[in-house]
């Protein structure tokens, strides 16, 4: 029962430390244990240390090190981002735009904030899993406080026209008598060290980052505020992280985060390359060797890494557990418990059935994948698909 | 969810899987709610189970559940095969947690179904 091989495919839920950062990070445990708020020389090089992760953490984004607020990873700063500006901006309005497709973290919050009595707008986002400008455009109201629409999807890996998205709210803050009150966050847990993020190109206020999405370990995220941006502070009793977050920085994970930031900003091109060259040869294997399969989301505007196809006649869970005991790890979105089916919100978003969101698995790929990984891949899953598929009704009977 | 040793097996290695054209009768159960489907074909001879199929569609549970049905009533007469419950299913597949009960239930469900259309015929 127990596979010889074991493959990770499933690198957008979490990714391996690199050794490097793993490195980094067991320097700092035993070197910079000071606390970074004491003026003595231990704290000082404790400071130093967070100080150098923050200039690191910043560069990827092409933001400000005093911009970047260290948190416990992306719901975190999700919660931060859309808590701090809608608490802050009460005077100003009510109104949140999201989408159809966002990270649980930020529907999770826009929910809660629903029932507090803010008014969530929440953008459809068609066949390709990417949202329209023009619906934007025409959900914008006066009160409006906050934007929130992910760079990058966790399921689906679309990417979102940030640069529109960015200019057009731009235009609003700028027109006369403008929104002043009006912020765009973006949770780019996904896209940050995938793609070249640049906060000032793509006009977004806050981005929420996550570090153990790029071989960094768990437990440590940023969010990015952009000066000027009002934030109502969550965490109090602390004057760390320029009074935006109170606690005591965890040094270790801070410099892990902070070397992975570097790797992935030296690495990107080649690290792009790499997955999107095993996607490409995964996504054809399949077609050649598996019938009746879906591939969901746009199949240009999207991460390099990241592949989601629905198996028709066949449920998500039963073909991961399958693979699983092949030695291989991916994940589906959908959940059945209790038994109320809960397809993934994102693949039901795109428009499909039930039948269709119930049957998608996400692979993903990372670093520290090869080719015979994709091959060996492929030959299982075709024949767990099989498997299944002869024990459908839905494709045994109607045929 | 960690599932057992015995429910794996029963994932990778589906007993009695498929369709049976001789069947004397063949019941489709449905969860209106989540959509699982389970198909159970039976040949009953002298009151007795001979062979058994069946057809899932649905999360894990429902696929092992079948599959672990077919084994407890294969071989068994009609009176014994009533009396197989959801907890000997629950049992056969090595246990499952509470909310994924219903997988249990309907394949229950399917064996009366089964059973209840061939007393009638």
């Amino acid at each position: 029962m127990t596979a010889n091989r074991r493959i990770y495919l499933d690198h957008s839920a979490t990714t391996p430390v690199d050794p490097r950062v793993a490195a980094a990070m067991a320097r700092a445990l035993t070197e910079n244990y000071g606390n970074p708020s004491s003026v003595h020389a231990f704290g000082q090089q404790a400071r130093a240390a967070v100080d150098r992760a923050r200039r690191e953490v910043a560069m990827l984004i092409g933001a400000k090190p005093n911009e970047i607020v260290f948190t416990s990873g992306g719901t975190e700063a999700n919660n931060l981002a859309i808590r701090g500006v809608c608490e802050a901006a009460v005077d100003h309005g009510r109104h949140i735009i999201t989408s159809a497709i966002e990270h649980p973290s930020v529907r999770g919050v826009c929910d809660a904030l629903e029932k507090r009595g803010w008014e969530i707008t929440r953008l459809p986002v068609y066949d390709n899993g990417i949202i329209r400008v023009d619906d934007l455009n025409a959900a914008l109201r006066p009160d409006t406080v906050l934007v929130t629409l992910m760079w990058a999807n966790n399921e689906i890996g679309t990417i979102q026209p940030m640069h529109e998205i960015g200019a057009l709210i731009r235009e609003r803050r700028r027109v006369e008598n403008g929104q002043r009150h009006l912020w765009f966050h973006t949770d780019a847990v996904q896209a940050a060290g995938r793609l070249p993020l640049n906060v000032d190109e793509a006009g977004c206020d806050l981005l929420s980052m996550s570090a153990h999405k790029l071989y960094a370990p768990k437990g440590i995220g940023a969010l990015y505020v952009r000066r000027g941006v009002r934030l109502a502070v969550q965490n109090v009793g602390g004057h760390q992280e320029r009074e935006r977050r109170a606690g005591t920085e965890n040094v270790p994970a801070i410099v892990a985060f902070g070397e992975a930031t570097k790797l992935a900003r030296e690495e990107m091109p080649e690290r792009v390359a790499h997955d999107s060259a095993l996607r490409d040869r995964f996504e054809s294997r399949v077609k050649e060797l598996i019938s009746d399969v879906v591939m969901n989301g746009d199949r240009e505007r999207r991460l390099s890494h990241l592949s989601n196809i629905s198996f028709k006649f066949i449920e998500g869970e039963g073909l991961l557990i399958n693979l699983d005991l092949e030695g291989v790890a991916v994940s589906t979105g959908s959940a059945c418990s209790s038994g109320t089916l809960e397809p993934s919100p994102v693949i039901r978003a795109l428009g499909v059935n039930d039948e269709i969101a119930r049957g998608s698995i996400r692979f993903s790929f990372g670093k520290d994948n090869a080719d015979a990984d994709v091959d060996y891949v492929v030959e299982v899953l075709a024949k767990a698909v099989e498997r299944l598929r002869a024990l459908s009704p839905l494709s045994v009977v109607g045929r | 969810m960690s599932y057992s040793t015995k429910f794996k097996d029963h994932l990778a290695h589906p007993r009695n899987a498929g369709e049976l054209p001789e069947a004397n009768v063949v019941a489709d159960e449905q969860n209106p709610v989540c959509g699982d489907r389970l198909r159970l074909a039976l040949v009953v001879n002298d009151d007795r189970i001979a062979t058994t199929r069946y057809l899932a569609y649905g999360c894990p549970p429902t696929l092992v559940c079948g599959s672990a049905l077919t084994e407890l009533i294969t071989g068994k007469t009609v009176e014994e095969a009533r009396r197989i419950t959801k907890s000997d299913v629950i049992d056969a597949v090595g246990g499952l947690p509470s909310r994924k009960h219903h997988a249990a239930a309907l394949a229950i469900e399917a064996l009366n179904t089964a059973l209840d259309s061939l007393t009638k015929s």
